[in-house]
């Protein structure tokens, strides 16, 4: 087996629509084993006709629980994405970085606040 | 038990109105209620999403609801965008497209949902809007639905309604649902009972704050949303419960409802003369991204 390999995620999940976190659990479980096993990836979004954070977050998002940044640099590619996709993706990322760096953060500052009833 | 329905439209007062109807008729039980529309003059189509949240909740309590002293020009109205169809009135063709229709959607038919979309954002009506803007604004209808798929945990499923109003050169696209609310969500998450209805939707606006994550980040979908709405100068509103949220060009606002609308719903009104190109001029590479 070639040490790079193409995620075509239209025929994985079989729909242009790369809607749903099942969706994106299925590309996720492909990437995250292939990564682990030393591969080289290239996640590709040709014919995908929508996409929305949801599935990127799961797709994509989450390989920042499995692997460290420089894992992820190293190994991960995507193509076929257009240019506000791309910016989109990016946002994905960036906050899957921090949701995992501090998890907890956000929500322990708002436990303590308001004691307010309507 | 008749209710007296007045004018509704996409505003505060009008979603406050849709909560009246449900705190006057929260005890009803095999009942039969009666929505008098003889004061309503005016009702924006796309609101049929949200009154049908309070008309599934009471279906769900076996009540019988029916609409009465409806006056012919509403009525129109809502034959043409099939909301009638749920009394069992015809629908009326909708000859000038403008409309995009009330259904009922189940909780997992995101597929269906992007079919709806295909037939009837390509009404004759409806402007040819820009390639940038037209994907953004599906994109934006997606975050919208998968949300209350996710989130609602509604049993009569996902609410769509959507109107073009041509002088106004706007779309109007309302999504609702019948589920446990953003509050409650927020509640649970945060395991803080004094958090309110405005607290919560705060709470959910903010980037990467998601109350189901299973592992995985989340949160986006509402900041993309503002965003996309802030330089298209549209509107954007969030209900849910007692807290009501806007923002459009002039303003972003919270605000308290005096009645509980029982569900979440979430209106996009865009600016269909928009000819933002919506990214940024230096294109981003795949190694600019991990």
């Amino acid at each position: 087996m070639s040490n790079q390999i193409k995620i075509k995620v239209a025929d994985l999940i079989g729909s242009p629509l790369c809607i749903s976190a099942e969706d994106g659990q299925k590309v996720f479980d492909k990437v995250e084993h292939l990564v682990k096993t030393g591969k080289q990836v290239t996640v590709s979004f040709e014919n995908v006709s929508m996409l929305i954070s949801l599935f990127l977050n799961v797709a994509i998002g989450q390989l920042y629980n499995s692997f460290n940044e420089e894992t992820v640099r190293a190994q991960l590619k995507v193509e076929g994405l257009s240019s506000d996709d791309m910016e989109l993706l990016k946002r994905v990322v960036d906050n899957a970085k921090k949701y995992y760096s501090n998890k907890k953060s956000y929500d322990d500052a708002w436990q303590e606040e308001d004691q307010n009833e309507e | 038990m008749k209710v007296s329905v007045g004018t509704i439209e996409s505003d505060c007062h009008g979603f406050n109105s849709i909560a009246d109807i449900s705190s006057k008729t929260k005890d009803a039980w095999i009942d039969s209620i009666e929505l008098d529309l003889s004061s309503c003059s005016f009702f924006e189509a796309n609101m049929a999403a949200p009154l049908y949240v309070v008309i599934a909740r009471l279906r769900d309590k076996l009540n019988d609801v029916s609409i009465t002293n409806m006056p012919s020009v509403i009525n129109t109205i809502l034959r043409k965008n099939k909301f009638l169809s749920i009394f069992n009135q015809s629908d009326l063709t909708d000859i000038n497209q403008t409309t995009l229709p009330f259904k009922i959607f189940k909780l997992n038919a995101g597929d269906q949902f992007n079919d709806y979309l295909d037939i009837y954002m390509k009404g004759k009506g409806i402007p040819s809007m820009s390639d940038a803007l037209t994907k953004r604004f599906k994109q934006s209808l997606f975050e919208i639905f998968l949300n209350a798929s996710i989130h609602s945990q509604s049993e009569s499923g996902i609410f769509v309604c959507g109107q073009f109003y041509p002088k106004k050169h706007r779309i109007d696209f309302t999504i609702a649902d019948a589920g446990v609310g953003i509050l409650e969500n927020v509640q649970n998450y945060l395991r803080n009972p004094n958090i309110d209805s405005c607290d919560a939707i705060k709470w959910a606006m903010v980037e990467g704050h998601t109350t189901k994550t299973k592992n995985h980040p989340g949160g986006l979908g509402l900041k993309l949303i503002k965003d996309f709405i802030q330089i298209n100068g549209g509107k954007f509103q969030v209900v849910s419960r007692f807290g009501y949220y806007e923002l459009s060009a002039n303003r972003e606002f919270l605000q308290k409802m005096n009645n509980d609308f029982t569900g979440t719903c979430i209106n996009i009104e865009i600016n269909t003369e928009d000819n933002n190109s919506y990214y940024l001029k230096s294109e981003l590479k795949s190694e600019d991204i991990f």
